[in-house]
C-alpha cells in the first residue's frame, strides 16, 4: 500500500498535473505527500568555454540562474503545499540541491511511489527541456514512477489497461500496482499485442493469473493489429476508455532500442493518460 | 618605435614556441575541465608566470637583445591593458535608459549603430554598452536567440575592423607601428560583412515577429525604472574622455617616427594620456550609471592576468614564425586570411593576429630578415605585406564570431543574455549557427579580397 509519495516539481503544466493527480491518490489511501524541488546546481556551475575574461561574466551569470532557481523551487514547494493543505492531504516539502537525475533516484528509494509530469524540466536554468532526466529515471529507478502528461485533468480514473509482454519489469509492475492500493476498485484490462492472437491471450492470461494471486480481479485481452504495438495499445485504451495505463519500463536492451525502437518511449511521448511504470 | 629587437637575429629554437602553444590550449580548456581552479585570477597570473619562465629564460640567455624585447613587450603590455581598461572603464560609465521597443527595424538599426560604435568604443564596450538595453528592448519577444546570436557576430566582432581602437588586435598591431588609419582601408570588407549580416538579421527578426504572434508573453526580468522616458544616455560626459583616448592614440600614431630614438619616450606618453582619460571618466561619472551596467574591474584583472603570460610566451614563438614563415607554406593572402580565422576561433584574437602578422613578415621578405627587423608595421607599407597583414587583420577579427571563445565579448554577451533569461546556443548549437552563416560570407570575403 502506498504510504508516502514523491512528487516531482518544476512549475510546469505536467507538474502541476502531477500535483493534482498525486493528490487525488493521498485522498483515496490515505497517504501523505512530499514535494520534491530540485536546485541544479552543479549543472548550472558547470564549466564552460570562457574564452579570456570570461570567468567574472560566467560568476555572476551562475549566481543569477541560482538565484532564479531556488525562487522557482521556492515558489513550486510553496504552491504545492497550499495545494495539499486546501485539499486536506499532508504535505512535506522537500528542497534538495543536485543533478535532478541522482537526486530523484535517491529520494524515490524512500518512497512508494514517485509521481512526475511528462513534460518536466528539471533542468530549467541550462536546458530547453529535459526528455533526458526523464529517460535516465526510467531506466534506473528500482520503484515505481507514475508519469502524468501535462493534459491530464482532475484525479486518476477507474478503467485501467495493463500491457503486459511477458517481461520481468511487465511482472514487477504487475505485482507493485497490485499491492499499492491503486488496483482496488478499478476495472483492470490486461492486453497484449501480438501478431498471433493464441498466443497474444495465453500471454495476457498469465498476466491476469499474476493479478488474481494478488487478489485483484483483472480480465485479459489480445490485441491483434496490422498498427504498431504503440498505436495498437493506444487504440485498445481509446476503446475501452482507459484512465491510466499500467507497463513494464524499458524491458528490453538500449541495443535492441536503437534496432527496433522502444514501446515505452512511443507510448511515454505519446500518450494522453496517466502511465505507471517500473523498471 | 617598435622595431623588432635583435632577438630575431639569433635563430630560434622550435621548443621555444612550446610554452605558447600549451599555454593557449590551457587558457581554451581550463575553464571546462577545471572551472573552479580557473575561476580565482590569482591561479590565472600563476600559471602566467610559470608559463612565462621557459621564454624568459631563453630570452635572458640572449642577454642584451632578450632583455632589450623583454622590456619592449613589457611596455607593449602596459600599453595594451592600460587601452583595454580605458576603454572598458569609459564604456562602463555610458548607460542608455528609456523606453524602446524592439521592432525588426528598430533591432536593424540598433544592430548598425552598434558596428559603428565597436570600431569607435572598442567591440567589449559597444557590447557591454548596448546589449542590455536591446535586450529589456525586446523582453517582450519569444524568440529572441537570433539576436544574440547576431549582436555576436556584428557589434561583438566584425563591427570592430575600422580602427585600432576596434578590437586589441588592431591595437596590437599599431602599437607594433601599424599605422592608426591603416585599417581605414579595410572598410569595404567591413561595410559587406556587417552589411549583409544586417540584412540577414532583419529577414530572421521579421520571421521570428510572425512566428511569435498568439504566443504567451514570456517571463523575464524587468526594471521600468530603466525602461521608461524617452530613449536617453547618461554619463554623456564619458564621449569626451572617449574622444580623448582617440586622440592620444591618433597623437601617439603621428609623433611614432619622431620620437623613434626615444625608447620609451612615446610608450609612456600613451599610458599616461590614456590613464589619464580613465581617470577623469571614473571622477565625473555618477555612481548610479556605473551600478546600472554592473560594472567591476573583475574582467579587466582577468585579462591583465591571462595576458601577461601570452605576451611573454609569445615572443620566442614570433620570433621564429618570423625566421622560418616563408616555409611553412602558408604563402597567400586567401591562405592568411582562413589560417589566422581559424586560429582566432578557438584561440583569442589578439595572439593570433600576432602569430600570423609575424608569419607574414617571413613570407613578405622571402625569409631574408629585412622586414623582420622594421617589425609588424613594416607590412603596412609594403605591396605583399599589405595584402598578407589586410588579410591576416579580416580573419583574426571577423572569425572571432565563429566560436563563444574567439573574442572577449562573445561570452559576455552570452552570459548577460542568459541572466536576461534568453536562451543562449549551446558552445556547438553556436558554432552551428556560425557555421552556416558566417563562413559562406566569410568565402565571399576571401574571393573578393583575397
Amino acid at each position: 500500500m502506498i504510504k508516502e509519495a514523491l512528487v516531482c516539481l518544476e512549475g510546469s503544466p505536467g507538474s502541476e498535473a502531477a500535483t493534482r493527480v498525486a493528490i487525488g491518490i493521498a485522498k483515496d489511501l490515505q497517504a501523505r505527500l512530499v514535494g520534491l524541488a530540485i536546485v541544479d546546481e552543479p549543472d548550472i556551475r558547470a564549466g564552460t568555454p570562457t574564452g579570456i575574461g570570461g570567468s567574472a561574466f560566467k560568476h555572476e551569470r551562475d549566481e543569477a540562474l541560482l538565484a532564479d532557481a531556488r525562487l522557482r523551487a521556492a515558489d513550486a514547494l510553496a504552491l504545492f503545499e497550499r495545494r495539499c493543505r486546501e485539499a486536506g492531504v499532508t504535505a512535506k516539502p522537500l528542497e534538495v540541491v543536485g543533478r535532478p537525475t541522482a537526486s530523484i533516484l535517491t529520494e524515490m528509494e524512500a518512497r512508494e511511489l514517485t509521481v512526475i509530469g511528462r513534460d518536466a524540466n528539471f533542468r530549467f536554468e541550462t536546458e530547453s527541456d529535459d526528455a533526458e532526466t526523464r529517460e535516465a529515471i526510467l531506466h534506473r529507478a528500482t520503484r515505481p514512477v507514475l508519469l502524468v502528461p501535462e493534459n491530464a485533468e482532475g484525479p486518476l480514473g477507474k478503467v485501467v489497461v495493463v500491457a503486459y509482454d511477458g517481461s520481468k519489469a511487465a511482472k514487477r509492475t504487475i505485482a507493485s500496482f497490485a499491492a499499492s492500493g491503486l488496483a482496488a476498485s478499478r476495472s483492470i484490462h490486461v492486453a497484449t499485442v501480438d501478431d498471433s492472437g493464441e498466443r497474444a491471450w495465453e500471454m495476457a492470461s498469465v498476466g491476469v493469473k499474476l493479478f488474481v494471486d494478488a487478489g485483484v480481479a483483472a480480465v485479459p485481452h489480445n490485441i491483434v493489429s496490422a498498427l504498431s504495438n504503440v498505436e495498437a495499445l493506444f487504440a485498445f485504451a481509446r476503446e475501452i476508455k482507459a484512465d491510466l495505463m499500467v507497463m513494464g519500463a524499458f524491458a528490453h536492451s538500449r541495443l535492441a532500442h536503437l534496432f527496433h525502437g522502444s514501446v515505452t518511449r512511443g507510448l511515454v511521448e505519446r500518450t494522453t493518460i496517466p502511465i505507471y511504470l517500473q523498471h | 618605435m617598435n622595431e623588432i629587437a635583435s632577438v630575431s637575429q639569433h635563430l630560434t629554437p622550435a621548443w621555444a614556441v612550446a610554452p605558447f602553444v600549451g599555454y593557449l590550449l590551457l587558457i581554451a580548456i581550463l575553464p571546462l575541465f577545471a572551472p573552479r581552479l580557473w575561476e580565482h585570477n590569482r591561479n590565472k597570473l600563476i600559471l602566467a608566470v610559470v608559463a612565462g619562465v621557459p621564454a624568459i629564460v631563453y630570452l635572458a640567455g640572449l642577454r642584451g637583445a632578450g632583455v632589450d624585447q623583454l622590456l619592449r613587450t613589457g611596455c607593449d603590455y602596459v600599453s595594451f591593458m592600460v587601452l583595454l581598461g580605458a576603454l572598458f572603464a569609459i564604456s562602463g560609465g555610458i548607460c542608455l535608459r528609456g523606453a524602446l521597443i524592439g521592432t525588426p527595424i528598430v533591432n536593424t538599426l540598433f544592430l548598425g549603430a552598434g558596428a559603428v560604435l565597436a570600431s569607435v568604443v572598442g567591440t567589449t564596450g559597444a557590447s557591454a554598452l548596448l546589449i542590455r538595453p536591446l535586450l529589456r528592448a525586446n523582453a517582450h519577444r519569444v524568440r529572441t536567440t537570433h539576436i544574440v546570436v547576431f549582436f555576436i557576430f556584428i557589434v561583438a566582432n566584425a563591427g570592430g575592423l575600422l580602427t585600432p581602437l576596434g578590437d586589441p588586435p588592431l591595437f596590437l598591431g599599431f602599437l607594433r607601428g601599424v599605422p592608426f588609419t591603416w585599417t581605414l582601408r579595410l572598410a569595404p570588407a567591413w561595410a559587406l560583412v556587417n552589411g549583409v549580416l544586417l540584412a540577414l538579421f532583419a529577414v530572421f527578426d521579421q520571421v521570428a515577429v510572425v512566428r511569435d504572434r498568439g504566443k504567451p508573453r514570456p517571463s523575464r526580468p524587468s526594471d521600468p525604472a530603466l525602461e521608461v522616458g524617452p530613449l536617453r544616455l547618461e554619463g554623456v560626459i564619458n564621449l569626451l574622455w572617449l574622444g580623448g583616448i582617440v586622440g592620444v592614440v591618433f597623437v601617439a600614431g603621428l609623433l611614432g617616427p619622431r620620437l623613434a630614438r626615444f625608447t620609451y619616450l612615446l610608450p609612456l606618453i600613451q599610458v599616461a594620456g590614456m590613464a589619464l582619460c580613465a581617470g577623469l571618466s571614473w571622477k565625473t561619472t555618477p555612481r548610479d550609471v556605473r551600478a546600472v551596467n554592473r560594472f567591476s574591474w573583475a574582467p579587466m584583472v582577468e585579462v591583465a592576468a591571462v595576458f601577461l603570460g601570452v605576451f611573454i610566451t609569445m615572443i620566442p614563438a614570433l620570433s621564429y614564425l618570423e625566421q622560418r614563415g616563408a616555409s611553412l607554406g602558408i604563402t597567400r593572402p586567401a591562405q592568411f586570411f582562413w589560417a589566422s580565422g581559424a586560429l582566432s576561433s578557438v584561440l583569442d584574437n589578439a595572439p593570433t593576429y600576432l602569430t600570423f602578422a609575424s608569419l607574414a613578415l617571413g613570407v613578405a621578405d622571402g625569409g631574408s630578415g629585412a622586414l623582420s627587423a622594421a617589425g609588424i608595421g613594416a607590412l603596412s607599407a609594403h605591396p605583399i605585406g599589405e595584402r598578407l597583414l589586410a588579410a591576416v587583420s579580416c580573419g583574426a577579427v571577423m572569425m572571432g564570431a565563429v566560436t563563444y571563445i574567439g573574442n572577449g565579448p562573445n561570452f559576455m554577451v552570452k552570459a548577460i543574455a542568459e541572466q536576461h533569461r534568453v536562451r543562449t546556443p549551446s558552445f556547438f548549437g553556436y558554432i552551428a549557427w556560425s557555421g552556416l552563416i558566417l563562413l559562406p560570407l566569410f568565402a565571399l570575403v576571401a574571393r573578393l579580397f583575397f
